[in-house]
């Protein structure tokens, strides 16, 4: 027995390391030699339920714009940027003592994440205006108070900043610039923003409530007078308080459209009907919402949106609540007239599966929410032609390995 | 007997490790039919399936059984597959049969527990197509897998009448699941790949009986028959059907000649075609009767310590029940070398076979297969 160990630990050993491989795959003559077909992939085309696409307003306010639209564009809509700045300290506070700020240079920037990348000599031009402006504050009442008396200062946009810093500096010869308008105002400075172009343009900058960049700032430069000479340059920056903008293009959408974005952050509901057999036994392996735009859809040419289109998980009109998990997203882009396809599958496999009780309805928004030229507007259930539909391509079960 | 009993528990325990052996035959019907053989019977071919108590073929073969013997085995396959649309290597490691074996304490009977493969389907097919979707031609990789087989859990018993004569009769409990998984892949990211999974299972019982009869010194006979019923077939947890099982009916002789020698041969006849019907109204292609001839030699090298490494040789042919297509002929045809040891005053052993396999239809699909199984019997 013990001479024969070895050759047993050596012989299980190498049979073991065989054994330990496995590879089973045939190639194969299908259907004439499978045991049942592969699965049976079909396409339907599905448009939307008559009448039960909806589009509503409204549901952001002025604190939660993602930028602020300035443009000299007419297809884009003329706009204006306003903000407000509060009343900003005289002082410092250095080592823990408050000390007056001697100022030197202020600067005021903006955030600059979006513009025309192809349009040469952008330009920004600053005036000081009323504090107190509001959401109906129009493009003509900003034209009117941005006067060459209220100009404080214009800068250039480099042709090459896509995103970035955007900077004003002023000599204390303009301080004066920087002024408020009135006693009343406090201390608070109000300040307009319009651009010009070597054609006209639009770009957009962070607002207030933006998640893309930050807010308007107006940072002072200067000196104080402490004994540590290493902590006598100081700065002092003021984040603007307020930011809006007005732009020309009617607030409201149109009826007889389905319209997302837009200042008053339009979203679109709409519905579809699958049918039940289809919803119980179907696997989806791609779907395609197909949208028809009204005409060439407005913005600004380069600088596209993005259509967030979500599923929601009971539908209460303008309140329902979207399921997150289930969204998907495509490019917006300005000019387009043909049909934009956008790919939706994982929002339509949420409606799939047997007795799944989800409303089969899609939910349209636009981002940056407020926040961009783009302004879909698609043709609704109601058009003649071009309404919207639902490509889905699925699968049936075949039931394959039969005997 | 209460080993025999503990092993029956774990026996029952291994119900699911029956023998398996990748094969595109195993596509059609219930899968590739599957002998129920002990090493030594593998490697002379099955030829001594009959009379080995170790074999879950013969009940009666049992009868003999002096002490309580557990074997088990594994195997090792290599295969390559060829068919109309290309060529595969195979190679996979299953666990074959588990066989308890051994006397009832004061009678002339014995006892013996046994889990064996019935049919195989394990097998993965692998094929590409183009689709003409949204007016697009896509590429599409379908797979089908198929995992499991149908078990044949035995319980028997043998009657030693005499020292030439022996009966057998065993029970036999047909179950298994067979999981079918079907994917299909596009080479277009766009579309999401797809698959369904369900499960086949089975249920089914069975009777045979069998007889061992030595004539002379030297010539021992050996015949069974087995009736098998209905097998109830599910998918997941309904009813798709039910398939009628064949009747099997084999017999052999096996003779000494001189000190050295020992010849056996076998037929085996199985009327698969009582299925045909069933299958075909299950979606199937049928099936067809099938005959099997076996013929063995085992040599000893040592004859005053017969289980000192023998040599055993062996061939066999059959028809297999499971077409392609309708009308066609399959078949198998294999030798096989093996030899045995025994150790610890033959308490303990260990048998190898190794069997070389060719499989064809008349369509162009074929296989030729290497097998390495070995078996480890211990009696306790």
């Amino acid at each position: 027995m013990k001479r024969l160990l070895p050759y047993l630990v050596a012989g299980s050993a190498a049979f073991a390391a065989a054994a330990c491989q496995e590879k089973l795959a045939s190639p194969a003559e299908c259907p004439e030699f499978c045991p049942g077909g592969g699965l049976q992939v079909q396409d339907i085309l599905i448009d939307a339920d008559v009448g039960g696409d909806t589009t509503y307003s409204g549901y952001i306010g002025y604190q939660q714009m993602e930028a602020l639209l300035v443009s000299n564009s007419p297809d884009a809509g003329q706009a204006r940027a306003f903000l407000t700045f509060p009343k900003r300290s005289d002082s410092v506070v250095v080592d823990g003592s408050t000390v007056f700020l001697d100022v030197d240079s202020i600067a005021v920037t903006l955030e600059l994440v979006g513009r025309d990348s192809l349009m040469p000599g952008l330009k920004l031009f600053l005036y000081r205006i009323p504090p107190d402006l509001d959401s109906t504050t129009t493009v003509s009442q900003l034209d009117a108070a941005m006067t060459e008396a209220n100009f404080i200062d214009s800068v250039i946009v480099h042709d090459t900043l896509r995103r970035g810093t955007v900077r004003a500096v002023l000599l204390p010869e303009k301080f004066v610039r920087l002024a408020s308008l009135a006693e009343s105002d406090s201390g608070r400075l109000g300040m307009a923003v319009r651009v010009t172009a070597n054609e006209p343009t639009g770009a957009r900058f962070g607002a207030v409530g933006s998640t893309l960049a930050g807010a308007p700032n107006l940072i002072r430069y200067g000196r104080v007078n402490v004994p540590d000479t290493s902590r006598v340059k100081q700065t002092s920056g003021t984040l603007a308080e307020r930011t809006n903008y007005a732009i020309d293009i009617p607030p409201e959408p149109l009826p007889g459209r389905l319209t997302i974005g837009g200042k008053r952050a339009s979203r679109s509901q709409i519905r579809f009907t699958i049918p039940r057999a289809l919803r119980d036994s179907g696997v989806v392996l791609r779907a395609t919402l197909e949208l028809t735009p009204v005409g060439p859809i407005r913005g600004v040419p380069h600088d596209p949106a993005t259509m967030l289109i979500r599923t929601i998980l009971a539908d209460l009109g303008p309140k329902s609540p979207v399921a997150v998990d289930f969204a998907a997203e495509g490019k917006v882009v300005a000019g387009e007239t043909e049909v934009v396809r956008t790919e939706v599958l994982s929002v339509v496999t949420s409606w799939f599966g047997f007795g799944n009780p989800r409303p089969t309805t899609i939910f349209l928004g636009l981002s940056p929410e407020a926040g961009t030229f783009v302004l879909p507007e698609f043709e609704t259930s109601r058009s003649a032609t071009g309404r919207p539909r639902l490509r889905i391509t699925y699968a049936l079960p075949t039931r394959p390995g039969h005997p | 007997m209460t080993r025999a009993l503990r092993a029956a528990l774990a026996l029952s325990l291994l119900a699911g490790a029956v023998e398996a052996q990748s094969s595109q035959f195993g596509i059609r019907g219930l899968g590739i039919p599957l002998r129920p053989l002990s090493v030594r019977a593998k490697a002379t071919g099955g030829g001594f399936g009959l009379f080995d108590a170790e074999s879950a073929i013969n009940p009666a073969a049992i009868a003999g059984a002096r002490f309580v013997t557990a074997s088990f085995q594994t195997v090792q396959s290599w295969s390559r597959s060829e068919n109309p649309v290309g060529s595969a290597n195979v190679q996979d490691n299953r666990y074959p049969g588990v066989v308890v074996s051994g006397p009832i304490g004061g009678t002339n009977l014995a006892l013996a527990f046994s889990v064996n493969g019935y049919t195989d389907r394990n097998f993965v097919l692998g094929s590409t197509d183009t689709l003409v979707l949204r007016d697009v031609a896509v590429e599409v990789h379908d797979t089908l897998r198929s995992q499991g087989g149908i078990s044949d859990l035995r319980v028997a018993v043998g009657w030693r009448r005499s020292n030439a004569l022996g009966f057998g009769v065993g029970f036999h409990l047909i179950t298994g699941s067979n999981r079918i998984d079907s994917r299909r892949a596009f080479s277009d990211s766009k579309y999401l790949g797809a698959s369904e999974a369900f499960t086949y299972s089975y249920l089914g019982f069975g009777l045979s009986g069998g007889v061992t009869l030595r004539v002379g010194t030297a010539l021992t006979l050996g015949g069974v028959v087995r009736f098998d019923e209905k097998l109830r077939v599910d998918r997941d947890t309904s009813r798709v059907g039910t398939t009628d099982l064949p009747t099997t009916v084999s017999g052999g002789a096996r003779l000494q000649v001189g000190p050295r020698v020992l010849l056996s041969g076998s037929a085996l006849f199985r009327n698969w075609s009582v299925a045909d019907k069933d299958l075909i109204d299950q979606g199937g292609i049928g099936s067809v009767n099938i005959t099997e001839f076996n013929a063995g030699a085992e040599i000893l090298t040592d004859v005053r310590r017969p289980s000192r490494r023998p040599i055993r040789l062996g061939i066999h042919h059959a028809t297999l029940p499971f077409p392609f297509q309708v009308g066609e002929k399959t078949s198998e045809t294999g030798v096989s070398i093996g030899t045995g040891m025994r150790f610890v005053g033959d308490r303990a052993g260990v048998d190898l076979a190794l069997q070389r396999i060719w499989r064809k239809g008349a369509t162009g699909f074929s296989e030729t297969a290497t097998l390495l199984t070995v078996g480890v019997s211990l009696r306790p």
